[in-house]
C-alpha cells in the first residue's frame, strides 16, 4: 500500500467523475426516488411504511451508485488499456482498488446523506442500523469490485450490473409482486441483505446483523476469487 | 554507469537471428527493421526479459485535460522533476488546459513521452516514437533522449524507417535475417563502397535506367526526388515509390552531379532542386525536406551542412 498512490488515482477518478455523464446520473436515480416518494407524501412522519421506503432507497443507493460506479470506472481502465504500464507490481494494483474504493465511498455517503435528507432519517439514529449500513456497503463494494475484475468493457460491466441491481438492490420491490405469503421467492428474499436491514428495526436480536455479515464474507470470497482468476489471466 | 544487455538467451526465438547488444546509457541505440521482426523482437523483450515497451498502444484518459493526466502519472511514478517543468519540457504549456480528446495527434503523443519520462523505468524501449508526427513533436522526443541520457538510463528505439533511425540514435543498427548490423554514419566520404571498375564511362548520360520486374524504366534525372542505398542497392524515389538501380551511389553520384545531385549523406544523393526545407534538430543533426506528395525527410549529415549553405548560397 502507497499512500501517495492511492491519493493519485483517488484524486484522478474524482475529477474523471464530475465529467462522466454515465456515472454522474448514476446518484440522481436514488435522489430523484427519494423525491417522487416524499411526494407521494410518504416520508417525514410516522408512516408504517417509513422504514420500507428509507429501505428500498438504501438499496437502490447502493447497488446504482456504489456497485454500478465501481464496476464501470474498473471495465473502463481495462477497455480502454489505461492501466498497462502502471501496474508495476501486483502491489500497485491493491493502490488502485482502494483509491477507487475511496471515490466510490465518498459519493455514496454524499448521494445517501441527501436522499435521506429527503425522505427522513429518525429511524436510522441508532448504532445497530448504522453498523447495518456499513455492512451493506462492504458488501455491494465487494460485489462491485469482484464484476469489475471480470467485465472486459464497459458494456459487458453494464449487463452484469443488471441483475445484481435487481436481486440485491431492488429486494424490498419484490413483496409488492403479489406473492403468497409463504412462496418461496418471499422466503429466499428474506434472508438478502437488505430484506436483514428491515428485520433489525422489528426485533432486538443481533442476529439480522450476523447473516449480513455472512454475506458480506461471501462478497469479500467472491471478490478474491475473481481477483486470484484475473492475475493468472495475466 | 548502467547498461543493458541483450543476447541470444534472451532472443531465444525462431524468426529472429541470433545476436548480441549491448546498449550504453551514454547514447542512444536505434534499431532499423521491418514491421515483422520488429513484432517479433518486442514480443521476446516483453516475455523474455520482462521489459516494458514504449508503443502508445495503450490509452490515456480522454476525459481529463493534458494536466489533470500529467498530474496524476507525476504523483503515481513519484517523479521529482515539478510538473511546470516537465509541461514546458514536452511543449505542453500551451495545451495543458485542454481535454485529451481535443488534442491532435501529436499532442497527444507528446503526454504520452512525458508519461513515459516519468515512469523512470530502466532500461527505455520505444517504439516507434516519432511516426506521424510534426517537427515540434520530434524535437521534444529528442531533447527528452538527451535527459534521459543525463539521468544515466539506457535508450533503446526500435524503428522501421531508417531517417529515423539516423536521426535519433547516436548508434544505429540494422536488424535483418543475417543478424545485426551497425548502421555506419561515419562521416568520412564514401569508406567501404566499392566502386567497380566495370561501370559505364559515359557522363554523357540523359536518363537513369531502373528495374521493375522485368521491366526497365528509364527515369528523366529531374523527376527523381532522391536516391538512397538499402542494403547496399541504389533505390530510385519517386513520390512514395521507389525503383532498384543497378549501379551503386558513388557511381551514379558522379554521374548527375551536372544536374544538380548532391550526395548529402552516406546512404542518400538528392535532388537539390527538390529541396524544400533544411530542417535543424536540436544537438546540431539536419534533415532536408523534399518537396514531394508525401514531404519525405532525408537525412543530411553533419560534414554536409557546410557545402549545402554554400549551394545554396546561404553563407
Amino acid at each position: 500500500m502507497n499512500v501517495q498512490r492511492i491519493s493519485a488515482i483517488f484524486e484522478k477518478d474524482m475529477k474523471d467523475f464530475m465529467r462522466n455523464i454515465t456515472m454522474l446520473m448514476m446518484p440522481s436515480i436514488s435522489i430523484i426516488l427519494a423525491l417522487v416518494y416524499n411526494g407521494m407524501g410518504i416520508g417525514g412522519g410516522e408512516d408504517e411504511y417509513l422504514i420500507f421506503t428509507i429501505y428500498v432507497i438504501v438499496g437502490v443507493t447502493f447497488s446504482a451508485v456504489t456497485s454500478v460506479c465501481m464496476v464501470t470506472m474498473m471495465a473502463e481502465e481495462k477497455e480502454k488499456k489505461t492501466l498497462r504500464g502502471l501496474m508495476l507490481s501486483p502491489a500497485s494494483f491493491v493502490d488502485i482498488i482502494t483509491g477507487k474504493s475511496l471515490v466510490t465511498g465518498l459519493i455514496t455517503f454524499i448521494t445517501l446523506v441527501i436522499s435521506l435528507l429527503i425522505i427522513g432519517f429518525e429511524p436510522l439514529l441508532n448504532v445497530r442500523a448504522m453498523l447495518g449500513l456499513i455492512l451493506m456497503f462492504l458488501f455491494f463494494l465487494m460485489l462491485g469490485i469482484g464484476i469489475g475484475l471480470f467485465a472486459k468493457s464497459v458494456a459487458a460491466a453494464s449487463a452484469y450490473s443488471m441483475p445484481v441491481m435487481f436481486l440485491f438492490g431492488f429486494t424490498p420491490m419484490i413483496e409488492l409482486f403479489g406473492l403468497g405469503e409463504d412462496s418461496i421467492a418471499i422466503h429466499i428474499a428474506g434472508v438478502f441483505p437488505i430484506m436483514q436491514a428491515v428485520e433489525l428495526h422489528d426485533t432486538n436480536s443481533w442476529l439480522p446483523l450476523g447473516i449480513i455479515a455472512i454475506w458480506v464474507i461471501a462478497a469479500a470470497l467472491f471478490t478474491y476469487i475473481c481477483f486470484k482468476k484475473t492475475r493468472t489471466d495475466d | 554507469m548502467a547498461h543493458f544487455i541483450i543476447d541470444q538467451e534472451m532472443i531465444n526465438s525462431e524468426s529472429l537471428p541470433s545476436f548480441s547488444l549491448t546498449i550504453d546509457d551514454s547514447y542512444a541505440t536505434t534499431i532499423y527493421s521491418d514491421t515483422d521482426m520488429q513484432a517479433e523482437l518486442v514480443k521476446v523483450l516483453r516475455e523474455n526479459a520482462g521489459i516494458p515497451i514504449f508503443d502508445q498502444q495503450e490509452g490515456l484518459y480522454n476525459r481529463l485535460t493534458v494536466e489533470n493526466n500529467i498530474t496524476f502519472f507525476h504523483k503515481w511514478f513519484g517523479c521529482r522533476t515539478p510538473i511546470p517543468e516537465i509541461l514546458v519540457l514536452f511543449d505542453l504549456h500551451s495545451c495543458a488546459k485542454k481535454p485529451l480528446y481535443k488534442c491532435s495527434e501529436s499532442e497527444i503523443r507528446r503526454v504520452y513521452f512525458a508519461k513515459y519520462f516519468m515512469s523512470g523505468v530502466s532500461p527505455m524501449v520505444f517504439r516507434e516514437p516519432i511516426h506521424g508526427v510534426d517537427i515540434r513533436t520530434i524535437n521534444t522526443f529528442i531533447n527528452m533522449l538527451q535527459k534521459i541520457k543525463e539521468d544515466s538510463i539506457p535508450v533503446l528505439v526500435l524503428v522501421s524507417n531508417m531517417e529515423h533511425a539516423l536521426l535519433l540514435g547516436d548508434a544505429a543498427y540494422k536488424l535483418h535475417d543475417n543478424g545485426l548490423h551497425p548502421v555506419e554514419v561515419d562521416e568520412e566520404e564514401n569508406a567501404s563502397e566499392p566502386d567497380s571498375p566495370d561501370a559505364p564511362a559515359t557522363t554523357n548520360l540523359f536518363k537513369i535506367p531502373a528495374k521493375v520486374d522485368d521491366k526497365m524504366i528509364l527515369f528523366d534525372p529531374p523527376e527523381i526526388d532522391y536516391i538512397e542505398s538499402q542494403d547496399g542497392k541504389a533505390m530510385i524515389v519517386i513520390n512514395d515509390e521507389s525503383y532498384a538501380m543497378d549501379s551503386t551511389l558513388s557511381e551514379i553520384e558522379k554521374k548527375l552531379e551536372i544536374y544538380g545531385f548532391y550526395r548529402c549523406h552516406r546512404s542518400y544523393i538528392v535532388n537539390l532542386q527538390k529541396v524544400r526545407e533544411i530542417i535543424t534538430w536540436s544537438k546540431n543533426t539536419y534533415s532536408l525536406r523534399i518537396d514531394n506528395k508525401i514531404q519525405s525527410t532525408i537525412p543530411l549529415s553533419r560534414t554536409k551542412i557546410q557545402d549545402i549553405q554554400e549551394k545554396f548560397s546561404l553563407k
